[in-house]
């Protein structure tokens, strides 16, 4: 049992099967299959694991990795407490 | 009868449900992917506090909508109705006190709170940072599998869902519409719905029909996750500050859009600072929590504030756009519309595109 669970995304403990569930049932593009799941949207936002989730969408769509592209990446880089942004000047 | 929608957000495909359910052939086109829209980067406010008549029928169906038709699709949509919270300064309490009148004129169920009363629903809350508001009913709905969910429906009925095809023309022969120009293919349609939001300006362009949409672009952000405290959706008319909290436990928040003249979504620090103050005013524990991820949306908004939803002088074309900030509240009803529009004729005179070629009516309530 344990043996087949392969863990993609760490931070959501997102398993490849719960992906290729997600791609059969149709949310066969990056960006649908990221907020369906969930897969590159914790702590690491996709540093960890973005990589395996296009190699599984390209063996299951056999489209190119370049086809697929990648999340779009949303700031901040890391968070930023709002103590921080308040002491910033409002144009 | 075969119809073209152009744009898979909430508008495009309640539209395409309704279609189909009547037996129609319904192809949506589009460009990129569904959610690329506003429909995936809003807050999910859903709420009957509007401030026109038309717009609070529309609300209300809208809700019933949404409570009808999880169980018919499958999916649950995360629909949290704890309230609709607006709060205001001093200055602007007279217009939620107008429009509260109109509301319970029409059966809405809102009533005034004061700001030591609010600090009682929302732990934290600072009564000093507004002067009063009203509470009433609507709640949040977590975007995504409403258009998932509207995705399957609409596909259950045969409506095919083209992604990446973007429309780049029509073909137009004697002031009547006959296809639709995508991937260097022309598709023979009898009517095309402009369903593309913010993007309905520049479709009505390539149709050579004038619509005068203004685009808004609204960015928002997403604060780590807290046990929930915050039932209400919150908005404060007067800052355009809003904050609620989703399912998952994260502080989604933002401020209200401005103008742009181009459908961009690009994010900013400006806005952060600007959000980070007014938030922290209204709700001081969140100063120590931080920013995860920022994004921006783009919508439309009609001159006169009402949708804009009818065939225009190009026939076999329609529009069902300019929802500005209610959208998630308003198109389950619009779709419906939309369809009693090219089924059955019927108009709706306050909706129409050709309300606007009278210049007396187009001021701004
Ligand atoms: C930050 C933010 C917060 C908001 N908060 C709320 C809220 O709390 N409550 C509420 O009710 N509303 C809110 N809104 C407004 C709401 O999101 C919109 O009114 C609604 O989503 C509009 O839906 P739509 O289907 O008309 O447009 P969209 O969802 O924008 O869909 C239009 C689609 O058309 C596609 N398209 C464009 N051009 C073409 C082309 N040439 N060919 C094919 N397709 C094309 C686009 O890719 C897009 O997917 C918010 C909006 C934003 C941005």
């Amino acid at each position: 049992m344990v043996k087949n669970r392969k863990i993609v995304c760490r931070c959501e403990d997102i398993t490849e099967e719960e992906i290729i569930h997600a791609i059969d049932e149709g949310y066969d593009d990056i960006e649908n299959l990221k907020r369906y799941t969930g897969v590159t949207t914790g702590f690491c936002q996709g540093k960890g694991c973005l990589m395996h989730v296009i190699r599984i969408l390209s063996q299951k769509t056999g489209k190119p990795p370049e086809e697929i592209g990648v999340t779009t990446q949303r700031p901040p880089v890391n968070p930023v407490p709002v103590y921080v942004l308040m002491e910033g000047e409002y144009k | 009868m075969k119809v073209a929608v152009i744009g898979s957000g909430i508008t495009g495909l309640s539209t395409a449900h309704n279609l189909a359910k009547q037996g129609v052939e319904v192809v949506i086109f589009e460009k990129k992917t569904y959610l690329y829209g506003a429909s995936g980067r809003n807050s999910g406010g859903i709420t009957t506090m509007m401030d026109r008549k038309e717009l609070i029928e529309l609300a209300k169906r809208s809700i019933k909508i949404y409570d009808d038709i999880q169980g018919e699709f499958s999916f649950n949509f995360l629909f949290r109705k704890d309230g609709y919270l607006k709060v205001a300064d001093g200055f602007d309490m007279g217009r939620l006190e107008k429009e509260c009148r109109l509301q319970r004129s029409m059966g809405v169920k809102v009533r005034e709170i004061d700001p030591f009363e609010i600090r009682e629903i929302v732990p934290g809350f600072n009564p000093e940072s507004v002067d009063g508001g009203f509470i009433g009913e609507g709640g949040v709905i977590f975007p995504w599998p409403v258009i998932w969910g509207y995705v399957e429906g609409c596909r259950k009925l045969g409506v095919e869902i083209m992604r990446n095809s973007e429309v780049k023309g029509f073909e137009v022969e004697n002031g009547e519409l006959k296809g639709v120009k995508v991937k260097d293919e022309t598709i023979k349609v009898d009517f095309v719905i402009n369903a593309s939001g913010a993007w309905s300006v520049l479709i009505s362009k390539l149709a050579g029909v004038e619509l005068r949409n203004r685009i808004i672009k609204e960015e928002i952000c997403v604060i780590e996750s807290l046990k929930p405290f915050i039932d209400p959706y919150i908005l404060n008319i007067s800052t355009g500050v809003y904050i609620s909290q989703s399912a998952r436990g994260e502080v989604v928040g933002g401020v209200v859009g401005r103008e742009a003249t181009e459908p961009d979504t690009s994010s900013t620090l400006d806005f952060l600072i600007g959000y980070a103050k007014g938030a922290a005013e209204m709700i001081p524990l969140l100063k120590g929590l931080s920013v995860l991820r920022q994004w921006a949306g783009v919508y439309d908004a009609s001159p006169d504030g009402l949708p804009v939803v009818g065939e225009t002088e190009l026939k076999g074309f329609v529009q069902a756009n300019g929802l500005g900030r209610r959208g998630m509240s308003l198109a389950p009803a619009i779709g419906e519309i939309v369809a009693k529009i090219v089924l059955k004729g019927k108009e709706y005179d306050e909706f129409s595109p050709s309300r606007f070629q009278f210049p007396e009516r187009t001021t701004e309530n």
